[in-house]
């Protein structure tokens, strides 16, 4: 059993590795391009997603909330998203609602306490999943381009490109770091009780440790990156109308999204018909 | 020399903002990608990491360093993994704003280890009493008649009321105070010229925090709760809701037949249209 027990939780800690993470977040940028939904028009899911973000919010209809909550179940599927998203997506909702749910319970709740939580719930998980879509669906300059579209500020789009960029070299330093640290250290003996919690605690004052390092890199690689940019004419380019205007061009509206908004308009208008039939 | 505050040139800015989003970020996406682990009652979570903002906000520009750690947070942890949460996702950006900047703000001289310490805490105190404000106010309007529901509102105070405890004074104080006072003095005078620039002390300090900073953090917040609240709250909506719901039948199902109309015409259209192209 105890043999049983270890593999389990090796596996697991394989799972969870640096290299795994890495692996998913990238996946989850660029990995699915070829999708319907990543194919679309970044304005149309912009506005799109804005119905779903805010609508749930106003209803309390179970039918309703049930219809939009499928409907963007099966978008999210469409888009492909990768299954540490879902992963996580999955963990917040319930255990956020199922702990309000047990604490309840201790100050006198009942079983009626759980339909205003259930539809709680439904409406969390519809505007989650509607944002995953969006945001996971769509490659990162579709993303910031639709954004910028808006009118958004220049900065947030920026920071999107500029984040997906950098993510994977920034995280590849900080396991660097992190090794060299683990290399030179002394880990502490984790057989006894006090061993594990010196265990815990090293490992802890590592991470905090090497921030140091990575401060430093990371301040010489932001003058870099910010000295290039104003070498391009970054902050001019940023306000100016004419540089917006040319580097939106490449956004265009085709049938396809026309069809995507006419469907779901479809199927909102009938669980609305839905719901005030029953 | 003539300087009076640290000054910045607009690329320095962008420098810090740069630096604090991409450390910021990467620190908010381990926290959101390991689930947050209990031991006993103390919940380990994200906001252990707000010393890195906090050290930068201390060291350099605040106002930067504010912005690009709540930019960073959005960027990299919302965005990316697609947890982000629309409107919502401003209060927790204005909340990391003002919880950095006040507490950059209040250290004149970061080789002053004493306030530093208070500083980094109560930068954590400012950013989650407000969010446990929010928090709060986001369930009382979600949930109809929230005062009806058996057990519901007491559970809420208690569990938010406890988290945000919690947060401040077990991960607060080991989390974020401690390492800012590791890595303040380590840090100082060593990555400003990195950046170019000089470090901070008593004489260029940015001047103590008036009573302007409070009056716009207050309206900030003032902003940030209500743009939770217009996500969260059904008010508006209500008569809208009662006004069409006799003739709500016919008149989803006109939505309906119109959608369908306009979904046929799309198709025709776009066949048409690629039969043309085929051809020409």
């Amino acid at each position: 059993m105890e043999k049983v027990m270890k593999k389990l939780t090796d596996s697991v800690v394989d799972k969870i590795s640096m290299d795994f993470l890495r692996n998913q977040v990238l996946k989850n940028a660029y990995g699915n391009d070829d999708t319907v939904i990543a194919r679309l028009d970044p304005r149309i899911l912009l506005a799109w997603y804005v119905f779903f973000a805010l609508a749930p919010w106003f209803v309390d209809n179970l039918v309703f909330l049930l219809g939009c909550f499928l409907l963007v179940a099966v978008t999210t599927i469409m888009a492909r998203v990768a299954g540490l998203v879902l992963f996580l997506f999955l963990l917040g909702v319930f255990s956020q609602t199922g702990y309000l749910f047990v604490v309840s319970l201790l100050f006198g709740g009942n079983a009626e306490t759980i339909l205003p939580l259930l539809i709680l719930t439904l409406k969390v998980a519809t505007v989650s999943l509607a944002s995953i879509t969006v945001f996971s669906g769509l490659d990162p300059d579709r993303l910031s381009n639709g954004l910028m579209w808006y009118g958004c500020p220049e900065r947030l789009s920026f920071s999107i490109s500029y984040a997906y960029r950098m993510l994977p070299m920034l995280m590849e330093e900080f396991q660097n770091v992190l090794l060299s640290y683990r290399l030179r250290g002394n880990a502490p003996n984790t057989e006894t009780l006090t061993g594990k919690i010196r265990y815990l605690v090293y490992q802890i004052k590592m991470i905090i440790h090497s921030f140091y390092p990575l401060m430093l890199n990371t301040a010489k690689r932001s003058r870099t990156t910010v000295e290039a940019l104003e070498i391009k004419g970054y902050r001019y380019g940023a306000v100016n109308k004419e540089v917006k205007k040319m580097k939106l061009s490449a956004l265009k509206v085709t049938y396809n999204d026309l069809l995507f908004l006419a469907v779901s308009f479809l199927w909102v208008s009938l669980t609305v018909m839905a719901m005030t039939i029953l | 020399m003539t300087m009076k505050t640290q000054r910045l040139t607009q690329s320095q800015k962008l420098m810090v903002f740069v630096l604090t989003m991409s450390l910021y970020g990467l620190a908010t996406l381990f926290t959101e990608l390991i689930p947050s682990f209990q031991v006993g009652i103390v919940e380990f979570s994200v906001e252990y990491f707000l010393f890195i903002p906090l050290v930068l906000a201390m060291l350099f520009d605040p106002m930067s360093a504010a912005l690009g750690a709540a930019t960073g947070e959005l960027v990299f942890s919302e965005i990316m993994l697609g947890q982000f949460g629309g409107l919502g996702e401003l209060e927790k950006f204005i909340t990391v704003t003002i919880g950095v900047y006040i507490a950059g703000r209040l250290v004149r001289n970061p080789r002053n280890r004493k306030m530093a310490g208070v500083a980094a805490i109560s930068g954590v105190a400012i950013q989650q009493i407000l969010g446990m404000i929010v928090d709060i106010m986001k369930v009382q309007f979600a949930v109809e008649d929230f005062e009806a529901v058996p057990g519901l509102p007491q559970s809420v105070f208690a569990t938010e009321g406890f988290a945000c405890l919690n947060d401040v004074l077990f991960s607060g104080i080991l989390f974020c105070m401690l390492p800012t006072l590791f890595l303040v003095p380590k840090l100082y005078g060593k990555i400003e010229p990195l950046l170019g620039m000089e470090p901070r002390t008593e004489k260029t300090a940015l001047e103590p925090i008036g009573l302007k900073v409070i009056v716009c953090s207050l309206i900030a917040f003032a902003a940030a709760a209500a743009s939770e609240l217009l996500a969260t709250s059904g008010f508006s909506l209500i008569d809208w809701e009662a006004g069409w719901a006799e003739s709500g039948t016919a008149m989803a199902a006109g939505m309906a037949v119109a959608a369908l109309i306009a979904i046929i015409a799309i198709l025709v259209i776009k066949k048409n249209a690629e039969s043309r192209t085929e051809k020409a």
